[in-house]
């Protein structure tokens, strides 16, 4: 009898605990949406905590057309769209290489791939930065470059996973056939791991469009700016514009929020499978 | 075979990402080429760094300056609006050496790091070429922007820290005395007690204490230009302690400091001219008759901005003619009276034409503000020094750190 | 098995290539800066140099100003004696730069050799000492004399000594309080928000795992504050943290949490939680997301022969739950240590390191010594202690704790 009072209880606390959580998740961005449409007079004093605006306005929307985020998205979308290809068909070979063949420091490769994911990004950013204004690579879209440190170890580290999970009978036989390493990757595996790659693809996507400190630092002219500086860009010398902040915030999260409902299932694999950083 | 296809695959995407990162470079160093067949000038282009402008005042003067240089095309590199991230960009394309930007816009206080760093090209030849004496300038910030004995910026627009109080409260001997400067910070503590309340206001006094450079130009007029760190301390901390300034005092910057007083909650207020023109604005809730301006006890902190070359401009002649049009006699008379603000040629300081424009020029309080100025430090390292005095004085003031202990340490740093 | 050398070394080698150029180039790059006296912005160490270098244009520039100011100062002198001593020394100045610069061509930096530099210094200590002999004169004529003393700083700036100073950025550093400081804040943000992480992320994945109600929405709404920007997720949270307009803030001082709602980024304990609490909001759904695939390993049976031995469910998670997922949380926290000790973007944009430096953590130092004091060489110093920190935490979990990342599947 005593056990299942417990089992019960527990169910209710689970209950009443996951629905505070979602009220925690979602509440923040709530909020902000619901900011993004009120009048600069009603974001600040009285009327700030008011959840219905008395004057709705699209104002901040607007003025994103204006200042710089538009154009901030713009860049992100170029600049994650070809650091993803690149790092993704890199990832496939290097990918495939350490799942399935055998050679000589294999082990050492392996463990220096994860070394580098665990490197702190602060300590390449300052030589990173002098060989940019060396070769003239500042405010262009040379940073996809860079962008292999925190893509690269990741992508690799999902495609060994998924390749190791496809059955090794296909490629035997296709060995038997005569097919060489190259052709057996080409023609059957990588089409096998199409879901595979395709995860740490948004993977590589996600952790790009996210970047800060390289962007930061790399690409100071305006035009140049991808999402995350241009949104942290929107001050004026005395405050922080937070309409325009909370309305970019939405059309920012709009993105993210597309590629994660239709595409829960790839990341969560990817999550899970990869040595991942934020 | 498949090998090397497959090898020279991969070059051709890895090649064809520089490519399309290269190409957008060229595209926008592309200038466009009007081909009239009537005028055959080929104009140079003078890059400008200055911060962004909402009045827009500085493409005026650039719009005058291309009718009277037609030689000349100027492209207004907007920068960002929050000085902190925009030194810090200026120093990254300053440092590599680069000629992106001919002119420059500079806070006063970063004029001593990039001469030091050798990023200016000295301004003393133009000078003389144009027969200007520094004291036709004003001198506070001219002497921002000496290093090593050579001088290496003009004048933009001098700003200065000064009080504002409010003349429906203030009784009319409070208020002599505060338009003659013949207070002490204490005088202006127990005022702002008397008077804190007083048609409808919440806050006596209100003035900048942030983690932030605006504490610095607060502890610079306080500390009677750091020359009494610990009594300058003390009298802060007696401000936060007081029930006349905000509870919030510790985070307040410029913004907070307007707010609060052109929406009438305060009796006192210390910030720059800018708050001047916010108030004589139509939509704002206090109008211009019950503001009345003072020198600060000890003086008011120098800001503003100045006009720099770049040294690696690869148009030395274009930068020095943009300069000069900008600093002078045509370049301030159009600046000033657009965006309202203090010109940095003396002579138009007595300006018929532009007092008309800007009436705080005419103010008697803020005239005798301007002869009592103070500046920051002008040192090679200022950044690192302006960091430990906010981290020290704060630490203080939000009461995490003894007044020794905060004391000594700014101490040390200004040595 | 037999080995595929040649075509796996070409498989890896695109990867390599760019994990050489932009990840290990980088870092020794970094460990040579941080032997240096290595600084942006100050012209006589704004380069790596192991020899003597001198900066020709500077020099140029100094005489310039020499003539200018000296000539100008002739103009007005009233004494015979000062008009010719400042002659003899401009002449000795200009007959001296002519015969510097025949022996270098038009280089602005040039290297020089002990002998040459002794030389250039010991020139610049004859125009100091006759500039003062031309000062003791006390030529009621003279005006500027400070900016004539000033201008000579101008040779020893020319002078562009070696800057390797071997480790004492690192010494500086041990003794930097700030330093102390910034690891104590990474420390402590990183031991409550991985705790509180973990908790909440094994009571969500326990939820999660139960085939409850809207599990596809539990999961997806769970990711997105993974998955936004953590510069935005930030910009958020500084939101409603804001003192006098932020809802979390008034609600945080309704509650009693705090005394007043600017308390809340203002005072040191506060505004530590504050970044913590942002932290444990973005990444406790990717906790839990980890956790869960590691719940799902554990098959149902284990259970099953447990509730017929009578456990109930609190015996049940400690003693079959919790051990069989002690792989996935040693993992996971790993994962998430190393992310918290590095932590930039969400501290920077929320406090900036503020209030009095209380929330600012090593990797805020070092970018802030490397990019706004552009102290390059001891900002990096910073960066390689961070780098040993980091690789002390992963000898911990993976030899003291045996965590298994290489076979994790």
């Amino acid at each position: 009898m005593k056990k299942l009072m417990t089992n019960k209880n527990l169910t209710k606390a689970f209950s009443i605990f996951i629905i505070f959580y979602l009220i925690v998740i979602v509440f923040p961005f709530i909020w902000v949406l619901v900011t993004s449409f009120k009048p600069e007079s009603e974001i600040w004093g009285k009327s700030a905590l008011k959840l219905i605006s008395e004057n709705p306005t699209l104002d901040h929307y607007r003025a994103l057309a204006q200042n710089n985020v538009l154009r901030g998205i713009k860049n992100s979308f170029i600049v994650a769209s070809l650091t993803t290809i690149y790092v993704t068909v890199i990832s496939i070979f290097a990918g495939y290489a350490l799942a399935r063949l055998q050679f000589r420091g294999k082990n050492f490769v392996l463990t220096l791939v994860l070394a580098v994911s665990m490197f702190p990004q602060m300590i390449v950013v300052g030589p990173i930065y002098n060989m940019f204004n060396e070769l003239g690579w500042t405010n262009s879209y040379n940073i996809i470059f860079p962008y292999s440190m925190i893509s690269l170890p990741v992508a690799i580290y999902i495609l060994v996973t998924h390749f190791k999970k496809i059955p090794f009978t296909l490629e035997e036989s296709a060995k038997i056939d005569g097919a060489t390493p190259m052709q057996t990757l080409l023609k059957i595996v990588t089409p096998l791991a199409l879901p595979g790659i395709f995860t740490s693809a948004i993977i590589t996507f996600i952790g790009v469009w996210n970047e800060y400190v390289l962007s930061l630092t790399l690409n100071t002219d305006l035009s140049f700016h991808t999402a995350p500086v241009a949104i942290s860009f929107l001050r004026g010398q005395f405050e922080i514009f937070w309409g325009q902040v909370t309305a970019a915030a939405v059309v920012v999260t709009i993105p993210t929020l597309i590629i994660v409902l239709l595409f829960q299932r790839q990341i969560i694999s990817g999550l899970t499978s990869g040595a991942l950083k934020e | 075979m498949k090998k090397i296809i497959s090898v020279l695959m991969l070059a051709i995407l890895v090649l064809g990402v520089v490519g399309c990162g290269a190409k957008k470079e060229e595209e926008i160093k592309e200038v466009p080429v009007t081909n009239d067949e009537t005028t055959e000038i080929t104009k140079t282009k003078i890059t400008i760094g200055f911060q962004a402008d909402p009045v827009g005042g500085i493409q005026k003067v650039i719009d005058a300056f291309e009718t009277e240089y037609p030689q000349y095309e100027v492209e207004f590199a907007n920068m960002t609006n929050d000085s902190a991230q925009m030194h810090d960009q200026l120093l990254n394309s300053l440092s590599s050496g680069s000629g992106e930007y001919d002119v420059i816009a500079m806070d006063v206080v970063w004029a001593g790091e990039f001469a030091a760093a050798g990023y200016l090209e000295p301004v003393d030849t133009l000078l003389m070429d144009q027969g200007w004496k520094t004291s036709d300038f004003n001198a506070g910030s001219m002497a921002s922007g000496k290093y090593q004995g050579k001088n290496y910026a003009l004048p933009f627009f001098p700003d200065l820290g000064f009080l504002y109080y409010r003349k429906d409260i203030v009784s009319p001997e409070d208020a002599a005395k505060l338009e003659a400067g013949t207070y002490t910070w204490e005088d202006l503590l127990a005022m702002s007690e008397k008077y804190v309340g007083q048609n409808e206001t919440t806050y006596g006094f209100v003035y900048q204490s942030k983690q932030y450079e605006g504490l610095i130009c607060n502890l610079n007029e306080f500390s009677k230009n750091w020359t009494d760190v610990k009594g300058g301390l003390e009298t802060m901390n007696a401000f936060v302690n007081s029930n006349a300034t905000p509870e919030d005092i510790l985070v307040y910057t410029e913004g907070e400091t307007h707010a609060a007083f052109t929406n009438k909650e305060a009796v006192f207020a210390r910030n720059w001219p800018y708050m001047y023109g916010m108030a004589v604005a139509d939509d704002s809730p206090i109008v211009i008759d019950e503001v009345g301006l003072a020198p600060l006890p000890n003086g008011g902190t120098v800001g503003g901005w100045l006009i720099g070359l770049n040294k690696n401009t690869d148009n030395l002649q274009g930068a020095k003619d943009f300069a000069t049009f900008l600093a002078g006699d045509s370049g301030q008379r159009i600046y000033s009276s657009s965006n309202a603000s203090l010109p940095g040629m003396n002579s138009l300081l007595t300006d018929a034409g532009i007092i008309e424009a800007n009436t705080l020029l005419s103010n008697e309080g803020f005239k005798l503000a301007l002869t009592n100025t103070i500046a920051r430090p002008v040192v090679a390292n200022y950044q690192e020094v302006s960091d430990q005095i906010q981290v020290a004085a704060h630490a203080y003031l939000s009461g995490s750190k003894t007044l020794e202990d905060a004391v000594t340490e700014i101490e040390s740093a200004l040595q | 098995m037999k080995l595929n050398n040649k075509i796996g070394y070409l498989l890896i080698l695109p990867a390599m290539i760019f994990v050489m150029i932009f990840s290990l180039w980088p870092v020794f790059q970094s460990a040579t800066y941080s032997l240096f006296d290595y600084q942006l912005n100050d012209q006589t160490k704004s380069r790596l140099s192991i020899s003597n270098q001198y900066n020709l244009e500077l020099f140029q520039e100094t005489n310039r100003y020499l003539n200018f100011y000296l000539d100008s100062e002739k103009e007005t002198a009233t004494l015979e004696q000062s008009k010719e001593k400042i002659d003899a020394l401009l002449q000795k100045i200009n007959a001296y730069e002519t015969d510097i610069l025949s022996n270098y061509g038009e280089e602005k930096v040039v290297k020089i050799s002990e002998d040459e530099k002794n030389d250039l210094e010991a020139f610049a200590q004859t125009v100091i000492q006759s500039i003062n002999e031309i000062y003791a004169l006390n030529d009621e004529g003279f005006a500027i004399e400070e900016d004539v003393l000033a201008v000579t700083g101008g040779y020893d700036s020319s002078m562009i000594k070696p800057n390797f100073i071997g480790l004492n950025n690192y010494k500086q550093a041990l003794k930097d309080t700030r330093v102390r400081t910034a690891l104590l804040n990474t420390l402590v943000f990183t031991f409550f928000s991985i705790s509180l992480e973990l908790v909440f992320g094994i009571l969500l994945a326990l939820i999660m795992n139960k085939a409850m109600f809207g599990r596809g929405l539990i999961r997806s709404l769970s990711l997105i504050p993974w998955a936004i920007p953590t510069v935005v997720s930030a910009l958020i949270w500084l939101y409603l943290y804001n003192g006098s307009s932020g809802v979390v803030a008034m609600i945080f001082s309704k509650i009693g949490l705090i005394s007043k709602p600017t308390d809340l980024l203002l005072t040191s304990t506060a505004a530590m939680g504050a970044v913590i609490l942002a932290d444990v909001w973005k990444t406790t759904p990717y906790m839990a997301l980890l956790l869960l695939a590691g719940l799902q390993t554990i098959p149902n049976t284990v259970y099953e022969a447990s509730a017929v031995d009578g456990a109930h469910k609190l015996q049940q998670f400690f003693r079959i739950t919790l051990p069989m997922l002690k792989p996935s949380i040693l993992v996971a926290l790993l994962f998430r240590t190393l992310d918290a000790f590095r932590v930039f973007d969400l501290i920077y944009v929320l406090t900036g390191g503020g209030p009095g430096g209380k929330t600012e953590t090593i990797s805020i130092y070092a970018y802030k010594a490397m990019f706004a004091q552009t102290k390059f060489g001891y900002g990096s110093a910073l960066t390689i202690i961070i780098a040993l920190c980091v690789a002390i935490i992963c000898y911990f979990y993976i030899k003291v704790l045996n965590v298994d990342i290489s076979s994790r599947e």
